[in-house]
């Protein structure tokens, strides 16, 4: 029997399910991207401080990062709605095609996975890093930060004591956070800051503000009945200004 | 109609019912739906200028048999608690006086923050009619702490330390007759709601005396309305 008489099988990638199924993968990677971009990053809080520009810029690429999986499992499950339905009451054929148990394909799906996933790991490390690196700034500014139901107390160095907190623009800030009674967590939602609060421990965190303005700082840990009401305001203001502020409340504190 | 949109509007109708009892239900668990509203007294010369002038005055009782909770102390007779409310109305734009009568005892504080006075005019109050700018913390009975959102709303925080009375003049029964009075003045700025609560860890049962009493909405703690 001649070869030419075999009905000639096409090559995979040219059959018409695999081409509708790139289409609509590049589609929906494009949608996907741009929605969760453009909404999602866009709707997050206007940065106050280069850690909070690196979370956003971090959230920004990891969304595109994840389109294309997000799409590859769009695209086929649309392809399989729209082309692959199938109707009446007995059970449809057994499907043909060559992805089944291929140790190719599943060894191809492991190593993407593995490389985004080592890709996320790095990336999040680099904006870590550049934290740590003001907790270690000589001229950082130290501040003892108290969280207690329901309300955060602030100390400064030279004896000042606030319940909303005040920073000099521009200048690094370290916190030393602790709890005195439940589990808090210590969050300047424009800073990108977080970081729990725990009883008999300090844990510590730092950052530069870089905009003057008005910003909040939350509780982040569910702490009991007033938790929602466990926010103040943080009060980001030029240094001159910060000094003023920081001597009346030192002197306040010492005729108090 | 179709039996499958009739399923669905049903599912989405009871899913509604069953919401709406949830919310019913925990609005009447209140323990305290009383609302004290502040007394117009004329008004007052501030640092603010002249502004109309509005005062309330509650209580400290160390257990629940006093106050809004009744004769038998309601469901937690053994709690302590302020009266005759815990849910307070001031008006916006205004120089409001709270005067505390403190008929309870008291230990260390732990965090000697609210030992001083916070918020009010000058930073100070009065305690027995004496000028004060705080208290030792080992000797505060409760604090009267308001706070509130930070967005969206004018800030207001306001603290004040209640001295505790002395064991020695605690009764067996009945409320000494030697109570602690404090009184203390601060403006309030546009409407809005802040929440307010004792932080003397004056509860059991959790982590640094603050379960129980102070975990339970109507005790130490309750709604600051500022109505404009």
């Amino acid at each position: 029997m001649s070869n030419h008489l075999i009905p000639k099988t096409p090559q995979w990638w040219k059959k018409p399910d695999i081409k509708k199924t790139a289409i609509l993968w590049a589609i929906c990677t494009l949608v996907i991207g741009f929605v969760g971009v453009e909404f999602h990053v866009r709707n997050m809080v206007r940065p106050a401080s280069e850690t909070m520009s690196g979370v956003i810029s971090l959230m920004r690429i990891f969304t595109w990062a994840a389109a294309p999986v997000a799409g590859l499992v769009g695209a086929m499950c649309l392809t399989a709605l729209t082309t692959k339905r199938h109707y009446g009451d007995n059970p449809p054929p057994d499907a043909d095609h060559e992805i089944a148990n291929s140790p190719r394909a599943v060894g191809l799906w492991i190593v993407v996975s593995s490389f985004l996933c080592l890709f996320a790991l790095i990336a999040g490390f680099i904006v870590i890093q550049k934290d740590s690196a003001e907790l270690l700034s000589s001229d950082a500014i130290q501040l003892n930060v108290t969280g207690q139901q329901w309300v955060w107390t602030i100390d400064y160095p030279n004896g000042a004591r606030s319940q909303d907190l005040y920073l000099p623009v521009n200048k690094p800030v370290v916190f030393h956070v602790t709890s005195v009674d439940v589990k808090h967590s210590f969050w300047i939602v424009q800073m990108g800051v977080k970081i729990d609060a725990n009883p008999g421990y300090t844990t510590e965190t730092a950052v530069t503000p870089n905009k003057i303005g008005v910003f909040d700082l939350r509780c982040a840990e569910l702490c009991g009945l007033l938790h929602a009401y466990m926010q103040t305001k943080v009060h980001v203001v030029s240094q001159a200004d910060y000094d003023a502020w920081l001597n009346n409340h030192a002197a306040i504190e010492k005729g108090a | 109609m179709n039996k499958r949109i009739l399923g669905a509007l049903a599912t989405v109708v009871i899913g509604a019912g069953v919401i709406a009892g949830i919310g019913t239900y925990v609005a009447a668990a209140k323990n305290d739906s009383s609302v004290l509203v502040a007394t117009p007294a004329g008004t007052l010369d501030t640092p603010q200028g002249n502004l109309p002038h509005a005062t309330l005055a509650i209580s400290v009782y160390p257990d629940s048999s006093a106050g809004t909770h009744g004769k038998d102390g309601g469901a937690h007779p053994g709690y302590v608690t302020y009266g005759p409310s815990t849910n307070f109305e001031v008006p916006a734009h205004s120089v409001i006086t709270i005067t505390v009568t403190n008929y309870d005892s008291g230990e260390s504080l732990n965090n000697d923050y609210f030992a001083h006075v916070r918020g009010t005019i000058d930073g100070s109050a009065q305690l027995n009619g004496e000028r004060m700018t705080s208290i030792s913390s080992d000797a505060v009975g409760h604090t009267f702490t308001i706070h509130g959102l930070a967005v969206g709303q004018d800030e207001l925080f306001v603290s004040v330390p209640m001295k505790a009375v002395a064991e020695e003049n605690i009764p067996e029964t009945g409320f000494t007759s030697k109570p602690n009075i404090t009184s203390f003045t601060f403006i309030t700025g546009s409407a809005g709601e802040y929440v307010w609560n004792c932080e003397y860890p004056c509860g059991d049962g959790t982590i640094a005396k603050f379960g129980a009493a102070m975990s339970t909405m109507g005790y130490m703690s309750g709604h600051f309305t500022v109505k404009g």
